[in-house]
């Protein structure tokens, strides 16, 4: 697989699949008030493998958790398809989350007594779904999980729990899939697999994934790459590599 | 290092009180124990200082080992009365007067007891209202008698003489029969002196009591005493003599201690467990800290320390929210007592002595840190590198090898010897040894528990994981997944409803074997049978004219008369066929009850026939046959007043648990020609078939209304009576053991708590990927139940093994019976209590926000 310029046209013309429009997020109030977010404005287009980087403390994680319905805003609206989740309570909230949204988180992200197998298919469980047995079956060959399915999260590598995350997220054909520094935790090997099958996962399925990370060989798997700093979206990159990247944060941070 | 951990206490404080709450309850149980008995006692003790203060020697009767016990004479008194230093004397009358009802029949069961009411200083009956009888034709009846008979002030009552005459006297007074135990029960009515002997028929008395004239009581009763010299009585002086009366008295209290005490000891052990169940679950939890508490210095002493640090505050803590809430208790139950009619002294102050606070105490801090004993040693075992590790991995459990070899060996060991009890004799043996395979067998549930906790949570967690969906499937894995604490969780309340089904299944059994008796015995609907003379007589009789009466009355039929008295016995010869048991010592001579029956019955024998029941021959009771050394075939000598000594063939031998009969049974004709015509003793009566059964019980009441003392009572009514003792019972046990199974609810609800709090990750992963908040409660509940559901499965398992095993040696060939009813309802509330401790960790953990949870380390 090499980098082509194809899904970076791509997601400018397609119609978006998350938009947040003048998102603010305070964390406490009065002296102790933290502005984690002042006023992001930002489309996710669908079909789009985006990143969003920027320096510790910037406010990458809890825009991410903004965009999901994790958390709520303090102003602004987030759109994911066409719903506003600033506006839905905690249980409409939670069934959008179950219909159309996966998550890949940094760690934890299984349940330790369930299965590979059962991990994958908790959140269809969950919602009641039945599994689309042909992208299952694909899935679990790309990413090379077909004799782990019986084990536990306690008997599998690092590698290979974020491997069933992200087989989690596919299954379910989310309209976007949110990962929170997915390869954080993983060996440089590892962490370019994962990338690799999130990368393929949009070029041919047509996923849509927005992914927080810091690290710049992460974000140049990704069509683009939008910066944030103390809570604003300062700049972005289309068609990423490690050194622009890189270069890109030195003069953020800089 | 002190410090660290009163920090760390201090910021659980909810899980340090749910914690405390545990032992704190098994505490109170204990302490209300106490404050009620030492109530009880103080109030007792007090009210026989007041009225044995008033006397200042008192003369008992010799200790007889008669039937009936001694009396005093006239002489005796008179000897008293001489006496120097005497300046008063009176003798105590006391013998059966039955007290007749509005209803014109006898009261009770047994005759109320007459006594005789002295004026002056040696008054001790304590008149409430109205006076004392001061003229013959008055009579003061005890308070309790007169309110539940309809008894005031003005009212004639009628009494039965000793020759069953009737009297009419006017109540002048109600009294208090104080601490006597035996008015208490049998109600009391008072007479002057004189009165009181010509109604009892008594002639001597129970008690002579007396004032001193300027001497000091101990000089007194030395010229007593003299003045009795060989005459065997007892002096005493009035401490003595109330010394003697609060330690006969705190007999029964001591008993009610010591049965309280094992249901707070029940309690005390269920707390224990939950104790320890938190503490090896809190130390678990708290690996990385202590490891880090490790790598930075600490020794595995103070870690040690530390872990019993926290259990002695919460040890201390629950004592005295113990303590607090036992005087609360004791309290409550001492008013509820009073307030249910019993005669409790008024004066009695609640009493929390110094030893019951020591004990409470000492009590509450053992078990609490006898509890934290072994999760302690396990805390010194993290290694300091343990910090440095990540994460600390599920909790796989592996089946040992000693644990299955240690599980089999209590296991066999307890059926073993559970076998051996119920196959032994009835009695208290075969309990004990039920008793100790019970122990046995439910420490070998102990130590097998987390093996079987997992096949047993699949079991019971089948269905609801089915219901409820995703969250019940993953709560059928989390009531597992750490076997250890599962099993412990649960252990706790199989304790509780362990007892509650043995209990249970005992009542049932009991209840269906003696119905059976009963039916067995004698088909018959109404059994008539004369009220007890007195306390210490069993000998009245019904005049044979009421069956006379009875065989007129069209709604009855088959009346059925048994007469008999006490005759000597030995045994004249030696049977081929001896019903089995050799002669006890000096067993060849007894006195047995001789008797006869008149009417239609053909009694069932296990030997011999009737054939040829003639004057010569009887029909003989088993057990008696057996002590006798005879059997069918043998022979029996009786002595007799009107034919000397008689030979009589034992015609055949019956069981006398199922048949009614005199232990030696004779034909009527012959009955009275050894010892004249007597009296029934008792009469079964029949109702025609197709009569109602309120006509023939009219019919049967109408003949015996003259009859003041015979007593009607239908075989309904019989069981009607031991059904409602036996619920009574069931209640009461059920009501002492529910402690017990609050106490593992709270274990359940701690267990839950901290779950709950290592799992916050995985609840918020849960949520983020789309479980909603009702359904991450549901999933707590169905944990929860699933727990309370493996707790009361083991329990009703073992509580039925273990009823039919005690059923069995309590009784020779019981019904066994299983009610399935009440033992299906304590499975559902097991599993509702689960749901209902799963409440308040379950709302915590649906609150907690996903965001914070999922960054939380
Ligand atoms: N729950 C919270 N309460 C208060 N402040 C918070 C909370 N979460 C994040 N913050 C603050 O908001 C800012 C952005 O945090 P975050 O989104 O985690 O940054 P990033 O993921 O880019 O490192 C930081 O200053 C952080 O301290
Ligand atoms: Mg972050």
């Amino acid at each position: 697989m090499t980098i082509t310029g194809e899904g970076a046209v791509r997601s400018r013309t397609a119609p978006a699949a998350v938009v947040a429009t003048g998102v603010t997020k305070v964390y406490g109030r009065g002296d102790a008030a933290v502005h984690a977010l002042r006023g992001v404005d930002v489309r996710f287009g669908t079909g789009a493998f985006t990143a969003i980087m920027g320096p510790s403390g910037s406010g990458k994680s809890t825009l991410m958790h903004c965009l999901a319905g994790l958390d709520s805003v303090t102003e602004g609206e987030v759109r994911i398809g066409d719903t506003d989740i600033t506006r839905l309570g905690d249980k409409r909230l939670t069934l959008l989350r179950r219909e159309r949204v996966g998550f890949i988180f940094q760690a934890f992200n299984l349940l330790p007594t369930l299965t590979a197998e059962q991990n994958i298919r908790l959140p269809l469980d969950i919602a009641g779904r039945q599994a689309d047995q042909e992208l299952f079956d694909m899935v679990i060959r790309t990413v090379g999980l077909g004799d782990r399915l019986k084990h536990r999260p306690s008997q599998l590598s690092g590698g290979q729990q974020q491997r069933v995350a992200v087989a989690r997220a596919l299954v379910g054909k989310p309209q976007v899939i949110f990962a929170d520094e997915p390869t954080g935790n993983l060996d440089s090997r590892s962490g370019a697999e994962v990338l690799s099958f999130l990368r393929t996962s949009v070029r041919e399925l047509g996923q849509t994934i927005v992914m927080v990370t810091h690290d710049p060989v992460a974000a140049s798997y990704a069509d683009r790459v939008v910066f944030l700093r103390d809570g604003l979206l300062v700049t972005e990159l289309a068609r990423p590599t490690p050194q622009n990247v890189l270069d890109t944060l030195l003069k953020l941070e800089g | 290092m002190i410090r660290a951990t009163l920090a760390g206490l201090l910021a659980h404080r909810l899980r340090l009180l749910l914690t405390s709450l545990a032992i704190a309850l098994g505490v109170g149980f204990i302490v209300g124990t106490f404050v009620l008995t030492d109530t009880l006692q103080a109030g007792l003790t007090h009210s026989i200082a007041a009225s044995a203060d008033k006397v200042d020697v008192a003369v008992l009767p010799p200790p007889g080992g008669g039937e009936k016990p001694a009396l005093l004479s006239a002489g005796d008194l008179a000897a008293v009365r001489r006496a120097p230093g005497v300046a008063e004397a009176e003798g105590l009358v006391r013998g059966g007067a039955a007290l007749l009802g509005k209803d014109g029949k006898a009261i009770g069961d047994v005759a109320t007891t007459g006594v005789s009411v002295i004026g002056g200083r040696l008054n001790r009956t304590q008149v409430t209202s109205g006076a004392a009888p001061s003229a013959a034709d008055q009579v003061v009846i005890d308070e309790d008698t007169a309110r539940t008979r309809g008894f005031a002030i003005g009212d004639t009552a009628r009494v039965l003489d000793a020759t069953g005459a009737p009297h009419a006297f006017r109540v002048v007074g109600l009294f208090d029969v104080g601490v006597d135990q035996q008015l208490a029960y049998t109600g009391a009515v008072g007479f002057t002196a004189e009165t009181a002997r010509s109604m009892t028929g008594e002639k001597g008395f129970v008690e002579i009591d007396v004032a001193a004239a300027g001497v000091t009581p101990e000089r007194l009763g030395g010229a007593v005493t003299a003045a009795l010299a060989g005459r065997g009585a007892r002096v005493l002086t009035g401490q003595e003599l109330a010394q003697e009366l609060a330690k006969s008295n705190g007999a029964d209290i001591n008993v009610l201690t010591v049965a309280l005490l094992m249901f707070g000891l029940v309690a005390m052990l269920v707390a224990a467990l939950v104790i320890y169940n938190t503490f090896t679950i809190l130390v678990a939890q708290r690996t990385r800290e202590m490891a880090l508490l490790r790598c930075i210095g600490a020794t595995r002493r103070q870690v040690f320390g530390s872990v019993l640090l926290e259990s002695a505050v919460v040890g201390v803590l629950s004592s005295a929210l113990g303590l607090l809430a036992g005087l609360g208790l004791g309290t409550a139950a001492f008013a509820a007592l009073r307030a249910f009619g019993q005669n409790f002294p008024t004066t009695a102050e609640v009493t929390l002595t110094p030893r019951t606070t020591v004990l409470a105490l000492a009590v509450g801090l053992v078990v609490t840190v006898g509890a934290a004993l072994l999760p302690a040693r396990t805390a010194t075992r993290v290694a300091p590198v343990a910090a440095l590790r990540v994460q600390t991995g599920e909790h796989t459990f592996r089946t040992g090898v000693l644990r299955v070899v240690f599980a089999a060996v209590f296991l066999l060991a307890g059926a073993g010897v559970t076998v051996a009890g119920v196959l032994a004799k009835p009695g208290e043996t075969a309990l004990y040894a039920v008793m100790g395979g019970g122990a046995l067998s439910f420490l070998a549930v102990l130590i097998l528990g987390p093996v079987i906790v997992r096949p047993l949570a699949r079991f019971a967690g089948w269905l609801p994981a089915k219901l409820a969906g995703v969250p019940g499937r993953l709560a059928l894995d989390n009531s597992h997944r750490n076997p250890g604490r599962s099993a412990t969780t649960t252990v706790a309340l199989t304790i509780g409803v362990t007892l509650m089904t043995l209990i249970a299944v005992i009542t049932a059994t009991t209840r269906a074997t003696y119905t059976a008796r009963l039916d067995e015995q004698f088909p018959i609907d109404y059994l008539i049978a004369p009220q007890f003379a007195s306390m210490s007589e069993a000998g009245a009789t019904l005049p044979r004219s009421l069956a006379t009466t009875l065989r007129s009355r069209p709604e009855l039929t088959s009346i059925v008369e048994i007469r008999s008295t006490d005759a000597r016995v030995t045994a004249a010869g030696r049977s081929g066929a001896a019903t089995g048991g050799t002669p006890q010592s000096g067993g060849g001579r007894r006195t047995a009850e001789v008797g006869a029956f008149s009417g239609p019955y053909q009694p069932v024998l296990t030997a011999g026939t009737t054939q040829g029941f003639t004057a010569g021959s009887a029909l003989v009771a088993a057990d008696l046959a057996g002590r006798l050394g005879t059997g069918q075939g043998g022979s029996i000598t009786i002595t007799t007043p009107e034919a000397g000594a008689v030979r009589l063939k034992v015609l055949g031998v019956f069981d006398p648990d199922t048949v009614p009969l005199p232990e030696i049974t004779v034909p009527e004709q012959a009955l009275d020609a050894y010892f004249g015509p007597l009296a029934d003793v008792r009469l079964y009566v029949n109702a025609k078939d197709g009569v109602a059964a309120d006509a023939s019980r009219r019919a049967v009441e109408a003949a015996a209304q003259p009859y003041p003392t015979a007593k009607v009572r239908s075989a309904v009514e019989v069981r009607g009576q031991f059904d409602e003792a036996l619920d009574l019972v069931l209640l009461i046990v059920g009501g002492l053991l529910g402690l017990a199974i609050l106490i593992s609810l709270l274990g359940i609800a701690n267990t839950l708590s901290l779950s709950v709090y290592e799992r916050t990750r995985e609840s918020a992963l849960l949520r983020a990927l789309g479980l909603t908040r009702p359904q991450l409660r549901r999933m707590l509940s169905v944990e929860a139940m699933i727990l309370g559901l493996i707790g009361a499965i083991v329990g009703v398992v073992l509580g039925i093994a273990y009823g039919y095993a005690a059923a069995r040696t309590l009784m020779d060939e019981v019904l066994f019976r299983v009610p399935v009813g009440q033992v299906a309802l304590f499975v559902v509330l097991s599993a509702a209590a689960g749901v209902l401790a799963a409440v308040l960790p379950a709302r915590r953990a649906a609150r907690t926000s996903i965001v914070g949870s999922l960054a939380a380390d």
